[in-house]
């Protein structure tokens, strides 16, 4: 997802996670939306395709 | 009570109850005078159990009198963060949405905690669902950092009560949780000792989740050694928590030598310490010549790839909790605290690929924390890289750039959420502003006993920890 979009892109994105958010309330969230997206950009940027993802410590 | 009792730790607590040096029921009336006095200012307390607290002393003196067995907590207070389960007493997580909510069982670690002899004193206020680092909540209002009595600061967060009880004497050791730092950030702001263990040592059933692969849970004490005891009661495997280790418990106290002679000592210099404000690095670099002042092998450590973490532990907390809370967000979303329904709800936007991506980050920081393990002891770095910020502050100037006081009070935490390591946060100094600081020692998984061991040792040779704050 672009990190610039419009309410009606997030309230499609909204329902498909399963909420059902007024437009007053997309819009209040848009800032932060957008700020998390360039964040989540960063570790697109990153080489990790040959990293194996793990959850946590090694449980004995 | 005088202060000095209040100020007492709890081996010392627990040596003279089982010498009927002092009653339980004494100790823990004295307490509750005390928070009686002092909590409608500093609002550390949720829930104060006084009839229950009494009456576990009273039952803690009468089998003491009898000659029964002694736990090695026997008598002694305790308060937790109110996200720990305790039968028969709400436990509401600092949120409305939980605010009527009472448990019919103790979570695991309060019961090991109540068998070893301990008697819950009340229940800490915390950040909304320990969401959160500032230790603010919009439904009950901030603890209030006892350091200092003119100007309204953070006292840290999300386990901002068990911070502010320990260090102004309402309690003599509190339960926290700690999923980007919640126990370390306010040890760190409110000058005491936090032990965030490692992942799977201490069970957290019965534990109000944020996000299950980062959440731990561990004691918030005035000294390393006081820790060391409270862990050895709440460790250890637990069929009721599957991410529990079956590892033996071993005896930390017995760990504490005093002698760091010989132990390697990696000091994170970039990213932490040079993050950190002049006072904190000075007062880190200092810690680190004084370990190497009793014979410790000191040089400096870097970790490339915490510069990832903050995404992707984004990427995996935000997750996780919009998990847990999806369904009361859809119901209830009007019962959050704005701030944390704004960021439950952003939770809604990561994707399942983002989740992935922060979980291959984990793999790579964990490996990189471990390499610098093998060459080293323990790894020692600034706890929260400033003191604790005024009340209102959004923004604030790190040694490295500005920065947003929320992502500078969980950066050099965090990255020990994400890998697993244990990590105590220790008080190695005051500010210019006479404010506390604290540093983290962090070692090996599972290897609590050494981490303790360089925290206490520190505290053997330092005064920090034994200072008071001025309370009115």
């Amino acid at each position: 997802m672009d990190a610039a979009f419009d309410v009606e892109t997030l309230r499609h994105a909204a329902r498909v996670a399963g909420f059902a958010l007024s437009d007053e309330e997309l819009s209040r969230l848009q800032p932060a939306i957008e700020a998390s997206l360039r964040l989540l950009a960063t570790l697109d940027a990153l080489p990790l395709d040959a990293v194996e993802p793990t959850t946590q410590y090694r449980i004995l | 009570m005088s202060a000095d009792l209040a100020f007492t730790g709890v081996i010392d607590l627990a040596r003279m109850v089982a010498r009927k040096e002092v009653s339980p029921v004494e100790v823990v009336r004295a307490y509750l005078d005390r928070i009686a006095a002092l909590d409608v200012t500093l609002r550390a307390y949720i829930t104060v159990c006084g009839d229950e607290a009494l009456a576990g002393a009273r039952a803690a003196e009468a089998g003491l009198m009898a000659g029964g067995a002694v736990g090695p907590l026997h008598g002694v207070p305790v308060a937790l963060k109110d996200l720990y389960d305790t039968a028969g007493v709400r436990t509401t997580a600092g949120s409305k949405i939980l605010a009527d909510r009472v448990p019919d069982a103790d979570a695991t670690v309060v019961r090991r905690l109540r068998e070893a002899g301990a008697v819950v004193l009340g229940k800490l206020h915390m950040v909304e669902f320990a969401y959160g680092p500032e230790g603010l909540n919009a439904h009950h209002g901030a603890p209030r950092n006892p350091w200092d009595g003119a100007v309204e600061r953070m006292p840290g967060g999300s386990s901002s009560g068990s911070g502010v009880a320990v260090a102004a004497g309402l309690a003599p050791a509190a339960l926290g949780s700690d999923t980007g730092g919640s126990i370390r950030i306010p040890a760190s702001l409110c000058g005491i000792t936090g032990l965030k263990p490692t992942y799977g040592r201490v069970s957290r059933a019965g534990v109000l989740p944020l996000a299950w692969s980062m959440d731990h849970v561990g004691p918030m004490t005035r000294t390393a050694a006081d820790a060391a005891l409270l862990l050895r009661v709440m460790a250890g495997y637990d069929p009721g928590d599957a991410s529990t280790s079956v590892l033996p418990v071993p005896d930390y106290l017995a760990a504490l030598n005093g002698d760091v002679k010989g132990l390697r000592v990696g000091l994170l210099r970039a990213f932490f310490l040079e993050s950190a404000t002049p006072d904190v690095r000075a007062a880190v670099e200092r810690a680190a010549s004084t370990l190497k002042d009793a014979g410790a092998l000191v040089d400096d450590v870097a970790l490339p790839a915490v510069g990832h973490v903050g995404a992707a532990a984004y990427a995996v907390v935000g997750s996780e909790a919009l998990a847990y809370h999806a369904s009361w967000l859809k119901g209830r979303s009007a019962d959050y605290d704005p701030d944390v329904r704004r960021r439950l709800q952003v939770g809604a936007f990561i994707t399942g690929a983002h989740y992935v991506r922060g979980q291959q980050v984990r793999a790579l920081v964990r490996a990189e924390v471990d390499a610098a393990l093998v060459r080293h002891d323990v790894l020692l770095a600034p706890a929260t890289p400033l003191t604790a910020p005024r009340l209102d502050e959004r923004q604030t100037t790190l040694g490295d750039g500005p920065s947003d006081v929320r992502s500078a009070l969980i950066r050099l935490t965090r990255p020990f959420n994400f890998s697993g390591h244990p990590a105590c946060a220790v008080p190695c100094g005051f500010s210019t502003q006479d404010l506390p600081i604290g540093m983290q020692v962090i070692g090996r998984p599972f290897d609590e006993a050494t981490v303790l061991r360089v925290a206490d040792a520190y505290q053997r040779l330092t005064d920090w920890h034994t200072r008071r704050p001025v309370l009115a």
